[in-house]
């Protein structure tokens, strides 16, 4: 943790910014919403690393899917995910949204989140512990300073291919394209 | 004319300072008493950092125009509240004057925030402008009994009437409205338990719900200033403003000891929001009507007799 260096501060402010203070929607679609509560209260207090819970997906940068992803929260969280500011960071918690987990051949989950919006990193296992969230934010952090927590740029640029993935799922979208569809590759 | 220019920008820039640093604080303290380690105490300008550089998101003219507008406000306001020494603009309005722009910031902010279509936006408002009902009574019996009581509603005045005699807290016709005024403080802070208007859980922090990157850190900002109006107008009140106990602090106010007298404010502002803050971290929160029947309860109450001693005591 290098928070406390202040030539870092002085030379790259903005990216310094974005990893020690990380708003956090904690979207509760599953099981994993549980090990939220330890994480940011007294046992594990993530808010000494800058972690905070926010309260509407405007003042928030990073996105925690906390279990299964059903076709139904599927539609809430892409509509989340485009209203977040940039540059926002998405982080999959425990195994059903990478493979569709427990849940792999269930009618109504998607199994891979990352068809459907761009996954910055995953936290495997079932349950992950509240460690493993310190983990993810540590290697988040690393990501940040490489330039590789790049996930909303991906957005922008497969939009076309996002957009068709969920259209294909949610058989209509209500809103209209964030970006221009003819952009994409 | 130049100690007055620079007083002008500089009382500002420490009320700015001072406002962050009180956020940072609370977030420390808070977490301490919840027997957590807690974030740094620089988190504000971090997360300031992090909002500006974010992309925002603007809903219309209004949106933009209110924050600039409450901000503006509540600059204006710091410039005419006594600093110890420091009265860059105090000694040409008086209390009348910080009375009037004191409700243009949170105005400006309902102007701002209603232009976004949100419902959690008006609930939010309507939360704030009541709970402003409840505390904008005793205030005001408050104020007329201060001024009342000094004969006067320049506060550079009243300022230095408790220099020469006692604090107001402490000289016994201000008693109550000082303890009125004390229980009124969260209420005008946004401290629980009156914080109906931001109430994270219930309506995903009111007004502030549609603000994204840079407008977040401008009401953030406002959010330090409006700490700093509200406990400074305290102290310059009841506290003596930046003068020692009577008789201790005679070195002050003359010569270079002056320097100090924004120092001991700052102290008794520290003080003042740590009580506030020792509240704040062990109550719950009250629904709006119950926050409504305590304010026009007690610190009315408090307030009126008050003001009925003041009278006769004059």
């Amino acid at each position: 943790m290098d928070r406390g260096q202040m030539a870092k501060w002085f030379k790259d402010p903005v990216k310094m910014g974005h990893k020690y203070s990380l708003g956090v929607v904690y979207f509760a679609t599953g099981c994993g919403i549980i090990e939220i509560p330890p994480t940011i209260t007294t046992r594990w207090d993530a808010e000494r690393f800058g972690v905070v819970p926010a309260a509407t997906p405007r003042h928030a940068n990073l996105f925690l899917i906390t279990g299964y992803v059903s076709v139904k929260t599927l539609r809430a969280i892409i509509r989340t995910y485009e209203q977040m500011p940039e540059p926002k960071y998405l982080i999959g918690f425990g195994s059903c949204p990478i493979n569709g987990g427990m849940y792999w051949d269930s009618y109504n989950t998607i199994n891979s989140l990352d068809k459907y919006v761009p996954v910055d990193g995953w936290i495997a296992g079932c349950m992950p512990r509240p460690e493993a969230i310190f983990i993810a934010v540590t290697h988040l952090w690393t990501m940040i300073d490489k330039d590789m927590a790049d996930g909303y740029k991906r957005y922008k640029k497969y939009y076309r291919q996002y957009r068709r993935n969920q259209e294909r799922v949610l058989q209509h979208l209500e809103w209209p394209p964030l970006y221009p569809i003819g952009e994409g590759e | 004319m130049v100690k007055q220019i620079l007083e002008i920008i500089l009382v500002p820039l420490i009320a700015f300072i001072v406002g962050l640093f009180l956020l940072g604080l609370a977030r420390k303290v808070i977490a301490r008493i919840h027997w957590r380690y807690g974030p740094p105490i620089t988190q504000p300008v971090i997360d300031i950092i992090r909002f500006f550089s974010q992309r925002s998101v603007s809903h219309g003219g209004m949106f933009n125009m209110g924050i600039i507008l409450s901000l503006a406000a509540s600059f204006a306001v710091v410039l005419f509240l006594p600093f110890g020494v420091f009265t860059p603009l105090a000694g040409s309005g008086g209390l009348l004057v910080i009375l009037y722009i004191m409700i243009i910031a949170p105005i400006g902010i309902a102007f701002s925030s209603g232009e976004g279509a949100n419902p959690n936006i008006s609930i939010g408002i309507s939360r704030k402008l009541i709970l402003s009902f409840g505390y904008e009574v005793p205030l005001l019996l408050i104020l007329l009994s201060v001024m009342t009581h000094y004969g006067t509603i320049s506060i550079v005045d009243i300022v230095k009437a408790q220099e020469a005699g006692n604090w107001a807290l402490f000289s016994w016709p201000l008693v109550l409205p000082g303890i009125a005024y004390f229980l009124i403080l969260p209420a005008m802070l946004g401290l629980r338990p009156f914080d109906v208007a931001s109430a994270l859980q219930e309506i995903s922090s009111g007004p502030q719900v549609e603000y994204g990157g840079r407008f977040l850190a401008l009401v953030t900002i406002e959010h330090g200033l409006a700490i700093f109006i509200t406990i400074g107008l305290f102290v310059d009140l009841f506290l003596g403003g930046g003068g020692l106990w009577h008789g201790a602090g005679s070195f002050l106010y003359s010569g270079p000891g002056a320097i100090l007298t924004p120092v001991v404010f700052l102290i008794k502002m520290l003080v003042v929001f740590l009580l506030g803050l020792f509240v704040h971290s062990v109550f719950p929160r009250f629904r709006v009507e119950q926050a409504l029947r305590y304010l026009w309860r007690w610190p009315t109450a408090f307030a009126l007799v008050g003001l009925v001693i003041v009278m006769i005591a004059k």
